[in-house]
């Protein structure tokens, strides 16, 4: 006997997703999924944002690892309150993890919330965690063939952070192209050009950050 | 990706709608995966048919249906329907506002049980 059904498969996620965003929503906090490959420079953009914040806006910080509390550390030294989750060998942050952490955090008093993801240029894309917006990164080291072997990331993020253009004299990778082919995959992707090293564009893409958390209704 | 936690909850779903009718075994899993969902099928097979092993599901065939991205363009307003999970252009005019319907499922439609 057949037994007709719909039965959404991601439900379970995509229902604690909800539930988690409401909760940020009624604590008023604007929260960022932030995605990248390994080593693109999540931490040190975040390292840079809290000291170009400079408490002007309340910020915390989930982190997301598969082993180790590194994130989590430099992240505390910078008196930012900030939770480690290990997720053991899962390849991205999913809502549930989210969700058990959340209490361990004083959101009301956090107006702009980071969730780290962990270093995969892949997965992170496929699950809602709760969040407003994704944003990643890419370095210039990672080369420019990324955008096009990459597409879900870029097609799902609001804005693409370009780190280590300190390095653009050194590694062939040609910007422009970076710049081009994600905006063809995304027209609306707002772009910034930043070096955590030299600080370079860290004030504009800072700007744009006051300019979401001010915008949340 | 994540094959084998999809296979999971495919298994899970089927599993307990069997039950919960008063069945004893499923025989056959229906579900819709959009051509956009990030899936391979052959990989959901072979996932499943690990998977399934000591369930009430141990029989069970997986019936995959594909769906295409389907939408229609906002400027020139022509419906499309492709197998292209990445899609930006609109496949007649070229322009790169598109409304997205179908593609991204993932969903159980029809367990068969007995």
């Amino acid at each position: 006997m057949k037994v007709k059904v719909v039965a959404n498969i991601l439900e379970a996620n995509d229902r604690l997703a909800a539930e988690n965003q409401k909760i940020f929503d009624e604590l008023g906090v604007f929260v960022i999924n932030l995605m990248s490959g390994p080593g693109a420079g999540k931490t040190s953009v975040l390292e840079s944002t809290i000291k170009e914040v400079n408490g002007k806006i309340k910020i915390g910080v989930i982190e997301g690892d598969i082993a180790g509390d590194d994130d989590a550390r430099r992240i505390e030294i910078l008196n930012t309150p900030v939770v480690q989750i290990n997720t053991g060998g899962a390849c991205h942050l999913d809502a549930n993890m989210i969700r058990v952490v959340m209490d361990d955090l004083p959101l009301k008093d956090i107006d702009l919330l980071f969730i780290e993801n962990v270093g995969n240029l892949v997965c992170p894309a496929e699950f809602n965690v709760g969040e407003d917006i994704k944003v990643m990164l890419l370095s210039i080291a990672e080369g420019h063939d990324k955008p096009l072997k990459y597409p879900l990331m870029f097609q799902t993020s609001s804005a693409l952070i370009l780190n280590k253009i300190d390095l653009l004299p050194y590694t062939n990778a040609d910007i422009n192209k970076i710049k081009k082919d994600a905006l063809s995959l995304n027209p609306k992707l707002k772009i910034f050009e930043v070096s955590c090293k030299t600080g370079e564009g860290i004030s504009e893409w800072v700007n744009w950050l006051y300019s979401m958390v001010n915008n949340k209704p | 990706m994540h094959e084998v936690g999809i296979a999971q909850s495919i298994l899970d779903i089927a599993v307990n709608t069997c039950k919960n009718n008063g069945y004893k075994k499923v025989d056959s899993v229906k579900v819709r995966i959009g051509k956009a969902a990030g899936l391979l099928p052959d990989s959901l097979i072979f996932a499943f048919e690990t998977m399934r092993i000591g369930t009430e599901a141990e029989n069970a065939t997986l019936i995959i249906e594909e769906v295409p991205v389907s939408g229609i363009c906002n400027s020139c307003k022509e419906k499309f329907s492709v197998d292209d999970p990445y899609i930006i252009q609109c496949p007649n005019c070229g322009n790169i506002s598109l409304r997205i319907d179908t593609g991204r499922e993932l969903n159980v439609s029809e367990v068969e049980v007995s």
